[in-house]
């Protein structure tokens, strides 16, 4: 291959679908080896972008353009051919890219199979050797299984794997590591950066969130309504010496702070109270078999942190708290009632205080149109006036920006980002007395992760509602929580004011925890002297 | 698995129960002291114990054990349903995957829908009128007409009510499996697989395939149900002997144990079918095809 | 227009919209049915027997010489009155009460979910003949709404999605079952009602015409479309008008039920 020809040269590409315009006259060159991130809010055009460079365009968009790529003709950007190198495609767990009921390692290894024109075992056996090269990623025996039964950061181990296990000219990565925890992240974009060393593969990762513009050493594009609006390395565009656009962009990410803040709150009534509790029973297995039992108090307005990774046992504490599970031990008041002794009916009674924020947007029913979803609190537990009611409604509704949509639109048409801020909406009129805010900023880009920050806060803020937040974030963490349990397996492992756990992390998976959101800077001090 | 198929025998076995309830309260309206709710349920429990030992009861019209009365004429009509079904299935399979297909889903729409929407006693006697009309076959619908008039007459004499079975059949088999189909059609692996490098045949092949075939055999039992309905037709239609139009004619006759056998026996099978397409549509949709 | 420049949803709009208007068509005819037939139900000798479609009987006659024409206005009249009631009955008795029991507390809604699906089990027709043969004919409406039900009840009740996550959390948040059954009635409903009832209309019409051929259904002198083919049954071999204009007027029925219900079962609107 010439290496002084670019590996790929994409000329005036437009591409339009149903009147609006996704890519407008977009021209690009990579050279081999080459690794460029592309950021850019849901709908700026990206992922037009990686379709067409992909060879699968949607059928209703119509494309105009070519592109090139080395050694190669040009070719026209709407015919729908595989790229003439070797390319792999690296599409996020999250988006349900394997058939569910066969398992995930036959899946990837027929992928493989396929790609490298070689037989079905030789495939299976790259793939154990990619995944080996991989410090945390599962054995092949972990994925023989659906992908029902395994979590999403086990399938970007193995896809991430199937991807390596081609030995690809060209990557396409479809945000392929999103929401999944900082710290799978942070291991997963490493080892993407490893293999691009290694491999010496060109890379085009297109993303929503800034994670993988601080991770990768590469070359950032921004994009807005189908252009580029600026280029450059991760250092330059986080100077502050860049576009307005670009500036705004990086200013919505989130910082840690050492700073020990105000406290506000916490000074009211103990909302809940935990006394003795016992999370799971102690495994009787396990050499130090001690009853380790959790105590502690929540104030009215006061806010908790239960940060940890996937599957840490954080929900399971949640469900605890509020009488959906039963614990093996302990008693937790609630609102100065013993949720132990109460029937199941007036547990029902008493969550009506309690309201959900989560980052899985089927906790709001898709077939109800928004207002209904904002009235059903009102209307299920108060009997107030059509008036009131709508009044209510209306002034969450503009809490959250959702004033001007059409309130006959049903939820299930909505944006993701729409959605969540539907749900504050839909939590604002309840007045709860605790807000269960769930990973609040899964699945939204970079911008709407700001705006979702910033309603939140403010919730927080003028309701009084005491929160219980439960993240593996870090900084989600610090901006909507004054104290925060740190969850590692199962256990508490460490806990207290989150200014003190920044400062001097006590356990190592609090501080890997810490050092997978501290972004663009190494150390954590430089991050706060930034703030 | 194991599990699941524990769950579904158990499933099973509560349906069977309620079938032999059922029958048991069937065959007690029929008993002339059992006016009024209570001297009914008292028949009803009287029945339920007559039928576990095994005692049906005799046939008010030939006055035989009910038992071996449907033993005679039950084989006929599961021959009818079983070559119905086959037929069904022959038929139905190859249209229900050629109308599962996007494209030709939308131009076939409306005329599947004009076939199937065909009550099969219609289907029936336009199939007797094809037979009389275009084969000349001695097909006649108004009486049963005698086999040994004609030396090669079973053949044409079987073929009309196999024909009918079988047209309900594949309505039936076409439609679990559009059913199926749709459902699997508008799935994300299909996408997520394509773009990662497989070719559309080999995911359909390999991934969509196995469900939409899980799907057809979890509808069994609803497949069975329209076979065993249009047997009762056909059998009527065609004056073919056998339980379907026995129950017919018990019916008519206020025969009421003979009813209430046949209609156990015809849920049992139906359960049964259900039971054993459930499991084979477990064991298909998690196994990797090969 | 070839079908691929269609986009699906139009596709499928446009073939519910034929269906609803086939099914108002039907609908006129049977409001009219008796300004628009030449003779009142079952006039005997209205013309010679077995007489061919002509000017003067389009449909031609029957054995007894009734003008067939109007004996189909009437039998699809009846039929369809039958099987609207037989329809309501199903979709009361089968839809409604499956969504609610699927709301119902666990044990008690899979306990009746159980005893159902032991009915579901038995062939609809079978059903529908019992019921008459242990009432009476006059109830065949009745009776097919009754054996229509037990499959629109286990339908309806599998539909409801007990496990869904925003049902989960409308629980954990407070929020009654008879909220969540009261969403599901009306939410539900107002997408499926239309399409529900098209179905069951056109499942009941099969049930109704199949029992009354078999003569367990509607009682002279009013015939209804599966007695008419029934009756023809001695003739069509060699009189095909007798049997093949009911049977059409019963095929448009089902059909233009079946389109205006949607494609498949498993479609959602």
């Amino acid at each position: 291959m010439n290496e002084a020809a670019p590996f790929l040269e994409i000329s005036d590409l437009c591409v339009t679908r149903s009147g609006t315009i996704e890519l407008d006259h977009l021209s690009l060159t990579l050279m081999a080896g080459d690794s460029v991130v592309v950021i850019g809010e849901t709908g700026c055009g990206k992922e037009a972008l990686l379709r067409a460079l992909g060879g699968f365009p949607d059928r209703n968009e119509a494309i105009s353009g070519t592109i090139r790529f080395a050694g190669h003709e040009p070719r026209h950007a709407s015919r729908r051919l595989r790229p003439p190198v070797r390319t792999a495609y690296l599409p996020n767990p999250r988006s349900h890219p394997f058939a569910p009921q066969a398992s995930v390692l036959s899946q990837l290894s027929r992928v493989v199979a396929r790609k490298l024109n070689a037989p079905l075992a030789s495939a299976r056996e790259e793939l154990r050797l990619a995944l080996e090269r991989f410090a945390g990623a599962p054995t092949p025996a972990l994925l023989d299984c659906t992908p029902a039964q395994l979590d999403p950061v086990s399938m970007a181990w193995g896809l991430l794997a199937a991807a390596m296990a081609q030995t690809p000219e060209f990557v396409l990565a479809d945000h392929a590591f999103a929401d999944l925890g900082p710290i799978a992240v942070k291991a997963l974009l490493h080892a993407l950066n490893e293999e691009r060393k290694r491999l010496g593969f060109t890379l085009l990762y297109i993303t929503g969130g800034l994670q993988p513009t601080a991770r990768l050493d590469a070359r950032i594009l921004v994009m807005r309504q189908g252009k580029i609006v600026e280029e450059g390395d991760a250092p330059r565009l986080m100077s502050g010496h860049a576009h307005a656009y670009t500036r705004t962009l990086y200013q919505a990410m989130p910082l840690l702070s050492l700073e020990r803040p105000k406290r506000k709150t916490a000074r009211g009534q103990p909302l809940l109270q935990v006394h003795g509790l016992m999370l799971r029973l102690p495994d009787p297995a396990e050499e130090h078999a001690s009853r380790e039992t959790l105590s502690f108090e929540l104030r009215r307005g006061a806010s908790l942190a239960l940060v940890g990774e996937e599957g840490s046992g954080r929900r399971r504490l949640m469900r605890a708290l509020l009488g959906l599970e039963r614990a093996p031990a302990g008693r937790v008041v609630f609102d100065a009632v013993d949720l132990n002794i109460l029937s199941e009916a007036m547990v029902e009674r008493l969550r009506r205080r309690v309201a959900f924020i989560t980052g899985t947007d089927e906790a709001l029913d898709p077939r109800m149109s928004l207002w209904d979803t904002v009235d059903e609190p009102l209307r299920a537990h108060l009997d107030l006036s059509r008036d009131l009611v709508s009044g209510y409604r209306e002034g969450a509704l503009k809490r959250v920006g959702l004033a001007s949509h059409n309130g006959r639109r049903i939820a299930g048409t909505l944006s993701a980002f729409d959605k969540r801020r539907l749900q504050v909406a839909r939590a604002i009129v309840g007045a709860p007395l605790l807000t269960v805010v769930d990973e609040p900023l899964l699945g939204l880009d970079a911008f709407a992760q700001t705006i979702m920050r910033e309603v939140l806060k403010d919730f927080r803020v003028t309701q009084g509602s005491a929160f219980l937040v439960i993240t593996s974030d870090f900084t989600v963490a610090q901006a909507l929580a004054d104290d925060a349990m740190v969850f590692k397996a199962g256990k508490i492992v460490e806990r207290g004011p989150i200014v003190d756990i920044l400062r001097e992390p006590k356990q190592p998976a609090t501080r890997e925890l810490i050092e997978a959101v501290t972004l663009g800077a190494p150390d954590l001090s430089q991050a706060t002297a930034s703030v | 698995m194991l599990e699941y198929a524990a769950r579904q025998a158990g499933r099973l076995a509560l349906g069977l129960l309620g079938a032999v309830v059922i029958a048991a309260a069937v065959s007690a309206v029929g008993m002339p002291h059992a006016r009024g709710p209570l001297p009914f349920l008292a028949a009803a429990s009287h029945r339920l114990f007559d039928f576990v030992r095994l005692d049906f009861g005799h046939s008010a019209i030939s006055g035989l054990p009910a038992a071996s009365e449907l033993a005679a004429n039950l084989p006929a009509t599961l021959a009818l349903v079983g070559t119905g079904g086959f037929l069904a299935v022959l038929v139905g399979v190859p249209l229900g995957f050629l109308f599962s297909i996007s494209s030709a889903r939308r131009a076939a729409a409306p005329m599947t829908q004009l076939v199937t929407a065909v009550p099969v006693f219609c289907a029936g006697l336009a199939i007797a009128y094809g037979a009389v009309h275009l084969l000349h076959w001695p097909v006649s619908v108004n009486a049963a007409a005698d086999a040994r008039i004609f030396a090669d007459g079973a053949f044409p004499m079987a073929a009309p009510a196999v024909l009918t079975v079988g047209f309900a059949g594949a309505a039936a088999v076409q439609l679990a499996l559009r059913r199926a189909a749709s459902l699997s059609s508008g799935e994300a692996f299909r996408t997520g697989l394509k773009r990662m490098g497989l070719s559309l045949l080999e995911i359909e092949r390999i991934y969509v395939v196995p469900r939409v075939l899980a799907g057809l055999a979890a509808s069994a039992g609803e497949i069975l149900l329209s076979l065993f309905s249009a047997a009762v037709v056909a059998e009527w239609v065609f004056h073919r002997p056998g339980a379907a139009d026995l129950f017919v004619k018990s019916v008519a006759l206020e025969d009421w144990n003979m009813a209430a056998l046949i209609v156990a026996v015809f849920a049992a099978l139906t359960l049964l079918a259900e039971f054993l397409g459930r499991i084979a549509a477990h064991a298909i949709a998690h196994g990797d095809a090969p | 227009m070839p079908a691929q420049t269609i986009s699906p949803s139009l596709a499928r709009t446009l073939l519910r919209a034929t269906g609803w208007c086939g099914l108002g068509l039907i609908a006129i005819a049977v409001a009219l049915s008796d300004f628009l037939a030449r003779a009142p139900a079952g006039a005997v000798g209205m013309g010679a027997m077995l007489e061919a479609p002509s000017a003067d009987h389009p449909f031609g006659t029957d054995l007894l010489g009734r003008d067939l024409l109007s004996e189909t206005l009437h039998g699809l009249s009846v039929t369809t009155i039958h099987a609207l009631i037989a329809a309501l009955v199903a979709i009361i008795l089968g839809g409604l009460a499956g969504a609610v029991a699927a709301r119902l507390p666990r044990p008690l809604g899979q306990s009746a979910r159980g005893i159902i699906g032991v009915f579901a089990a038995v062939p609809a027709l079978l059903i529908a003949i019992i019921i008459i043969g242990l009432s009476s004919r006059g109830l065949a409406p009745l009776a097919a709404g009754l054996a229509a039900a037990p499959l629109a009840f286990v339908r309806a009740f599998d539909r409801v999605d007990t496990q869904s996550s925003h049902a989960y959390y409308a629980r954990a948040s407070g929020i009654a079952a008879a909220t969540l059954l009261r969403r599901d009635l009306i939410y539900e409903f107002r997408d499926t009602l239309a399409s529900v009832a098209a179905r069951a209309l056109a499942a009941v019409t099969i049930i109704l015409s199949t029992v009354s051929f078999l003569g367990f259904g509607a009682t002279p002198p009013a015939r209804d479309l599966g007695l008419m083919i029934a009756a023809a049954k001695t003739t069509y071999l060699s009189a095909w008008w007798t049997a093949s204009f009911p049977a059409v007027a019963l095929i448009a029925l089902i059909f233009f039920a079946r389109m205006a219900a949607g494609l498949e079962e498993g479609e959602r609107p």
